[in-house]
């Protein structure tokens, strides 16, 4: 972000959502801005408790003196108290990057890791001649490039990809300089940025900080209204819908509708405000890796939570920068594929958009997007409206997350043995399949190929088709079968499978269930005649 | 608020709601597909066609101008049978634009697609701010002003806020709701429900028959309903055991008059041979099954209605098929769709 509009957006957000609060202390009954200032502070000290006792000792005498006072507080006293509890959020949200505690930290890093973050600029850091030979053979664009990169010139950018890995925002950054595109805003959880190399990493790529120990809605409030203005001012967003990393290794179904409520407030806004190019742009995106970094963390902690409410996971593979280096060149030295796919970009209501940038509705009319959110010509805002029609938005967002998630090897070979594990074991439930691996250690290579064969003709039998990785677009069952063995031998530390002689075993079966899951939401069933489970 | 409300179909259900809405003080415009009756309406204020006891007041008129009904009404009623359906609703996209609302009083799934008409709405036009109303509404009692109520049901509050105020009045109690699935798969699924009844009528079989097929309806109703998204409790309503009710207990509706005369030997085609309105059922029935038959759902009501309908099987076939199924504990189904999940949040 340019340094003015640091200023200005510092400014702007806590204007915003003082006001908010103000507004609405005055249709409500009496105590409504102490009510706010309280569980603000309730909530932090609380977060404070279970901080470390250095960032509890940093951290709690701005809480204390502001609960000290609240002791007599007028409304304006209040008021103001408001906007100091925003005015800080804000602050830590927009952050700082500490040059220092960088250089420091420099010491123990692989050589290559250096090379990937030895820069300042994106445009610099992906210039690298030593990154680019690691990333640039090993990433492919699929999808419409073109027709984003034309309505860019239109409007402000969302980008709203699925979500698998903390490299993903790196690999993300790295595609959005490839089209040509400034680099994106977008929110990173503030545990990634006590590791000082990948915060440092962050900072260039636009991230902003996003603290998912603060629960207060103050705070909540503050983030989103950070995101609204940054698309007002033109600054091209992303964010992930799916809200997190997903566990189960699942193409995500169920997106939050916080940040995705953000595009529409900042259309209205920008429509109220008439700003010369009013007009957002949803992205939808898909990033699908052979292999995923997290893959073991991600599924442990699904399994274990599934149901619960989950935790934050900041001790994983990503916060070992070796882990880093060494999935790097295992994809490398497999000659492996990320595959990136740009879906057609959509208004915020979730129309089509043409390469014009304009509004399309189901039967290629062109519609006038202001008005689904004008009365009597005037736009306004409607929460109870706007909701709906982020739930619409959404919608459309799982659908071409569906539409265009792309099928690697280990999905499908993963999902083949998963199914011949299932169908070999009647009854017998997840969890027990899991851990006992139920009655055959190992299935026939040919079995196997079968069962792949089986999923490769339901594919062909779907409309649309679901897109296929480079290998498996080729059909070879035994090649399919093969690659999958081979990427599940390279990087894991446990092995989701391995061949011996004519037999493939399934050894951990959690890692299997994890690129499995991919193939949800496919209704495969429906596409599969007889036999399988 | 501009008062300006549009009604697309003078058919005897759309012919009433018009009624209605003039009666409420409502300028209102009605597009009729057959000149003469817009001449009727805009000249005598009848339909004798289509109501024939009903007198409209001065402030509702005709036109066969599409155009003109869709740039005029924020407020838009959609009232054609579901056979129909796609094709005005495409005309009427071109026209349209995301500020207005339209509420579909249409009780049908499309052949072929199984698709609900507010689907169809949202394909064929920019619209977003969609409803359905749908309840225990025979046209000719709400013509003569007999105690009735509906619900209008839209994801938008906007959209049953707006039919609320234009419809609601003395006789005409308008609830609204939010579960649009549920309120368009309980309006087209009773009318499979109605030829069944209409059959148990025509046999003379009497009220414990009627009450035993009315409430394995509904269960079936319920359970196809949630499986495509809609709440339980829906079907407790307006648009589900309402709307159930009336419609196969009174010998008024045309599905129920399908249903005697199949009880009477006759066939598909000699019926609708000598039908002058379409029963909505009859068309229902095929898509249902269907579907239901693809995703492995028994529906023995329906299937049994289905095989009458298309596949010329006899009563008595049917009849016997049916009674002679087992029955077990009574809520089984219905019960495993609650504690799956279903039934709380609809997906739409």
């Amino acid at each position: 972000m340019r340094p003015e509009d640091r200023e200005r957006i510092q400014v702007e957000v806590v204007s915003r959502v003082v006001e908010q609060h103000v507004a609405a202390s005055g249709n409500a009954s009496e105590g409504y801005l102490e009510t706010l200032v309280n569980d603000t502070i309730y909530n932090e000290r609380r977060r404070l408790e279970k901080a470390s006792s250095e960032r509890a000792r940093a951290e709690a005498p701005f809480y204390d003196e502001i609960l000290r006072r609240m002791q007599h507080a007028s409304e304006r006293d209040l008021r103001k108290l408001t906007e100091k509890l925003a005015r800080r959020f804000v602050g830590e949200v927009v952050g700082n990057f500490d040059k220092r505690v960088y250089s420091a930290a420099t010491g123990a890093i692989p050589a290559g890791l250096w090379a990937l973050l030895n820069a300042m600029s994106p445009s610099r850091l992906f210039s690298l001649e030593g990154f680019k030979r690691g990333l640039a053979d090993h990433l492919e664009l699929w999808g419409e490039v073109d027709h984003l990169k034309s309505v860019a010139e239109k409007g402000t950018l969302v980008f709203v990809p699925t979500h698998s890995s903390n490299l993903d925002s790196i690999l993300l950054g790295y595609a959005i300089y490839l089209m040509g595109l400034p680099p994106v805003t977008y929110g990173a959880g503030i545990n990634l940025f006590t590791n000082p190399l990948i915060s440092f990493f962050m900072a260039n790529l636009g991230a902003y900080k996003v603290d998912r120990k603060k629960t207060s809605t103050l705070y909540k409030e503050v983030l989103k209204e950070y995101a609204t203005c940054s698309m007002e001012m033109g600054y091209n967003n992303l964010f992930f819908p799916g809200g997190t990393r997903s566990r189960s290794g699942k193409v995500e179904r169920k997106l939050k509708k916080g940040l995705l409520g953000c595009a529409i407030r900042a259309y209205i806004n920008n429509l109220r405000e008439k700003a010369p190019r009013p007009n957002l742009y949803i992205v939808p995106m898909t990033i699908n890796y052979l292999l995923v970094l997290e893959a073991e963390t991600l599924i442990d902690d699904h399994l274990k939570e599934v149901g619960k409410s989950r935790y934050i996971i900041t001790d994983d593979e990503f916060s070992r920068p070796r882990e880093i280096y060494n999935f790097m060149n295992n994809l490398i030295s497999m000659d492996s594929r990320i595959v990136l796919t740009c879906s057609a970009p959509m208004d915020v209501f979730g129309n089509r958009v043409d390469r014009e940038g304009r509004s399309v509705d189901g039967r290629g009319r062109i519609v006038d997007p202001s008005r689904y959110v004008t009365r009597e010509s005037e736009p306004v805002f409607d929460d109870q409206r706007d909701y709906q029609y982020t739930r619409e938005v959404s919608d459309e967002i799982a659908g071409a997350y569906l539409a265009d998630n792309v099928i690697h090897s280990t999905h499908i070979t993963g999902h083949a043995l998963f199914r011949l594990l299932k169908s070999s074991n009647p009854g017998v439930t997840l969890y027990r399949l899991l851990r006992t691996g139920g009655e055959h250690p190992s299935f026939t290579m040919t079995q196997v190929h079968q069962e792949v064969d089986r999923l490769l003709r339901a594919f062909e039998e779907m409309e649309p088709r679901p897109r296929l990785g480079p290998v498996v677009q080729e059909g070879d069952v035994q090649e399919i079968v093969n690659d999958a063995l081979r990427a599940f031998s390279v990087y894991h530390t446990r092995r989701a499978a391995v061949r011996r002689g004519d037999r493939m075993f399934h050894e951990d079966r959690n890692l299997l269930l994890f690129y499995s899951n991919r193939l949800e939401g496919y209704e495969l069933e429906r596409h599969l005649n007889g036999g399988g489970m | 608020m501009e008062r300006k409300v549009g009604v697309i179909g003078a058919g005897s259900w759309g012919t009433t709601l018009a009624k209605i809405l003039g009666e409420n003080g409502n300028e209102t415009i009605v597009w009729a597909f057959e000149p003469e009756v817009v001449e009727e309406i805009n000249g005598a204020h009848t339909n004798e066609r289509y109501v024939p006891e009903a007198k409209l007041v001065e402030n509702v008129r005709a036109t066969t101008d599409l155009q003109e009904v869709c740039e005029q009404c924020p407020l838009i009623l959609m009232v054609v049978p579901s056979h129909v359906f796609r094709g005005v609703a495409a005309q009427m996209g071109d026209h349209l634009h995301g500020e207005q609302c339209i509420v579909h009083c249409t009780k049908g799934i499309e052949r072929g697609t199984f698709k609900r008409m507010s689907q169809v709405l949202r394909e064929e036009t920019c619209v977003r701010k969609i409803g359905v109303l749908c309840g225990p509404n025979l046209s000719r009692e709400l013509a003569a002003q007999n105690p009735a109520g509906t619900v209008v049901a839209s994801k938008f509050a906007e959209v049953s806020g707006r039919a609320l105020e234009a419809l609601h009045n003395q006789y005409f109690r308008v609830y609204s709701g939010s579960d649009v699935v549920g309120a368009e798969v309980g309006g087209a699924f009773k009318n499979i429900i109605a030829v069944a009844a209409g059959i148990v009528d025509g046999l003379g079989m009497g009220d414990n028959t009627k009450a035993l097929l009315l409430t394995r309806g509904l269960s079936e109703m319920t359970r196809y309903g949630v499986l495509q998204g809609a709440e339980i409790l829906t079907f407790g309503g307006m648009a589900g055991i309402g709307d159930l009710m009336a419609t196969c207990a009174s010998p008024l509706s045309r599905n129920h008059q399908v249903g005697e005369r199949l009880a009477r030997g006759e066939t598909r085609e000699e019926i609708q041979q000598s039908m002058f309105m379409v029963a909505e059922g009859v068309k229902t029935a095929r898509p249902v099954h269907n579907d239901a038959e693809e995703n492995g759902m028994d529906l023995p009501i329906v299937t049994a209605v289905y095989r009458l309908l298309y596949e010329g099987a006899s009563v008595e076939q049917a009849l016997t098929e049916l009674m002679g199924r087992e029955a077990g504990p009574e809520f089984d189904a219905v019960k495993r769709l609650w504690e799956s999940g279903g039934g709380g949040m609809g997906r739409s």
